[in-house]
């Protein structure tokens, strides 16, 4: 009787052990989704209040290129490079043309006379409207990293991510100045850019914007490279701006108020001329799953228009 | 004709001479042939692509070692060097100060030390550090992504089913030669071995 007993309790106990090494191999097979004790959770700072939201999306087209690199506006055209082309879209997201481009672009903008400079790793191109190339500058060197140009009238700005530096160069290439270098007595602090994104643009009155992403800040050079004026909160919050390098891309609208936009948790939003948080373009939500800050770029009509890298769309906002 | 016979003595003599050399020759080339042997060995150990770690935080509670041999690594060529370290810090922190409570690493495994104005080291403390990856997240996230892990091999049994390999959601461990055995971020990239191949975060 009693060995009966054993016998039982012993099959039993046998059952409930491959029972439990059977559910401990298959529960935690590669795939499952196993609560991880160590998330590092932000899901709090994705979370936007509906009535922040400013813009809605209106359109959205893909791009259909390796890796898109850069977008900026020209007239009804939306113009956007990739490694190795020049596209130009209209707004139905229709390509109009692309053409190859000699070096690997890095960003794009457009100038008054539609006129397209593309920054390459170590140079700047200028290409006409078709795509012809213009000129090529000479090489900023080895170590230079070119994230962004803007252009107004005869001023060429060259960010420099890899020199830490802006140049300030007219429009065949000479450097008239180099602007943020640390400097004590001009009140320049000198850049902090830790990785590729150093945006910088040119306000209504012709004074030059830079992100200096490492302080989460914006700075205001006046002609002579001296500090005018500065703005930025680093904080996980919405009004702040966060991560090694944010604001890592912005654009300046033409009421003087800035649309920026962040990495590691993408979100696109609005700020007055003088800094204050008025709102959200696009909020982390928008962007489920990506890393990547969208470039931005402001249309006739003041909308904005995002390349989303992460999905390889162009997406229009426009206000409310 | 004179037949001088060495003595006995020196025949022993250079019998042991040339013994002795024959056996130090015979244990260098063994030596070094083990040694050929070893870093030409096609023997392959577990090791972690960075790329692909989704962080989901079973190299921590998976290995079948207590603390885990999958440590946190750090990359200082490709650190930002930043006093707002998405790696170090927690989302938010009350201030950017070493005090507990701002810290992200849940057993305060990464060392803070001032550089310059603005500028911090990030170094491991590999003793403390759990394989947790929450710090890794972190940096991929906001930062360069200079922090990733790794499998160490001091520690490492190579056992030949690794215990987080089966369970690893993102398919990033994979077999290496023995004598390459590390795949840090740097030299190591994205779909490549290019070194130039500097990829954002």
């Amino acid at each position: 009787m009693n060995r009966k007993l054993i016998n039982i309790v012993l099959i039993v106990l046998a059952l409930a052990i491959v029972v439990i090494i059977g559910k401990d191999f298959i529960g935690k097979k590669a795939g499952k989704n196993i609560e991880n004790p160590y998330e590092y959770n932000v899901d709090e700072f994705r979370k936007v209040d509906s009535t922040a939201i400013l813009y809605r999306e209106t359109i959205t087209f893909p791009v259909k290129v390796e890796e898109p690199k850069g977008i900026a506006i020209s007239g009804k055209q939306i113009v956007v490079v990739s490694e190795k082309l020049i596209l130009k879209y209209d707004y139905t997201g229709k390509e109009l043309f692309h053409k190859d481009i000699p070096d690997t672009a890095n960003c794009v903008t457009v100038d008054a006379n539609n006129e397209i400079w593309v920054g390459t790793l170590h140079s700047v191109d200028l290409f006409d409207q078709g795509g012809t190339l213009l000129k090529r500058w000479n090489s900023f060197g080895d170590r230079s990293v070119i994230t962004s140009i803007a252009v107004s009238g005869e001023n060429v700005y060259v960010a420099d991510a890899g020199n830490r530096i802006v140049y300030h160069c007219n429009t065949n290439g000479q450097v008239l100045s180099r602007i943020g270098e640390k400097d004590e007595q001009k009140g320049v602090p000198g850049y902090i850019i830790p990785s590729p994104y150093f945006d910088l643009a040119v306000d209504d009155g012709g004074f030059l914007w830079v992100a200096n992403t490492g302080r989460h800040s914006f700075e205001n050079y006046n002609k002579d490279g001296s500090l005018r004026t500065s703005w930025g909160i680093a904080s996980f919050k919405i009004e702040g701006f966060t991560g090694c390098c944010n604001p890592a891309q912005f654009a300046i609208l033409a009421d003087n108020s800035f649309i920026t936009s962040e990495k590691g948790m993408p979100r696109i939003k609005l700020y007055d001329q003088h800094g204050v948080f008025k709102g959200v373009v696009a909020s982390p939500a928008m962007f489920a799953n990506g890393w990547y800050a969208p470039d931005i770029a402001i249309d006739a009509d003041q909308r904005v228009v995002a390349l989303d890298f992460d999905r390889k769309q162009v997406r229009i906002f426009e206000k409310k | 004709m004179s037949d001088r016979k060495e003595p006995k003595s020196m025949e022993r003599r250079r019998f042991i001479r040339s013994g002795m050399q024959m056996a130090l020759a015979v244990s260098l080339g063994g030596v070094a042939s083990v040694s050929f042997i070893k870093s030409t060995s096609k023997d392959l150990v577990w090791q972690i692509d960075p790329f692909k770690c989704v962080q989901c935080g079973r190299c921590a509670t998976e290995c079948i070692m207590t603390p885990s041999a999958v440590k946190c690594v750090h990359s200082f060529n490709l650190c930002g060097y930043c006093d707002l370290c998405g790696g170090y810090l927690k989302p938010d922190p009350n201030a950017r100060s070493t005090a507990a409570e701002n810290q992200l690493c849940p057993t305060a495994a990464i060392n803070r030390r001032y550089i310059e104005e603005p500028y911090f080291e990030y170094v491991i403390d590999e003793k403390l550090c759990i394989g947790c990856a929450k710090c890794v997240a972190g940096c991929t996230s906001f930062g360069n992504g200079s922090l990733h892990l790794q499998i160490r091999h001091d520690r490492c049994k190579n056992c030949n089913e690794c215990a987080i390999a089966r369970v690893c959601p993102a398919d990033a461990f994979q077999r290496v030669p023995r004598n390459t055995p590390y795949l840090i971020k740097g030299g190591f990239t994205k779909g490549g071995t290019s070194k130039d191949q500097l990829k954002k975060g």
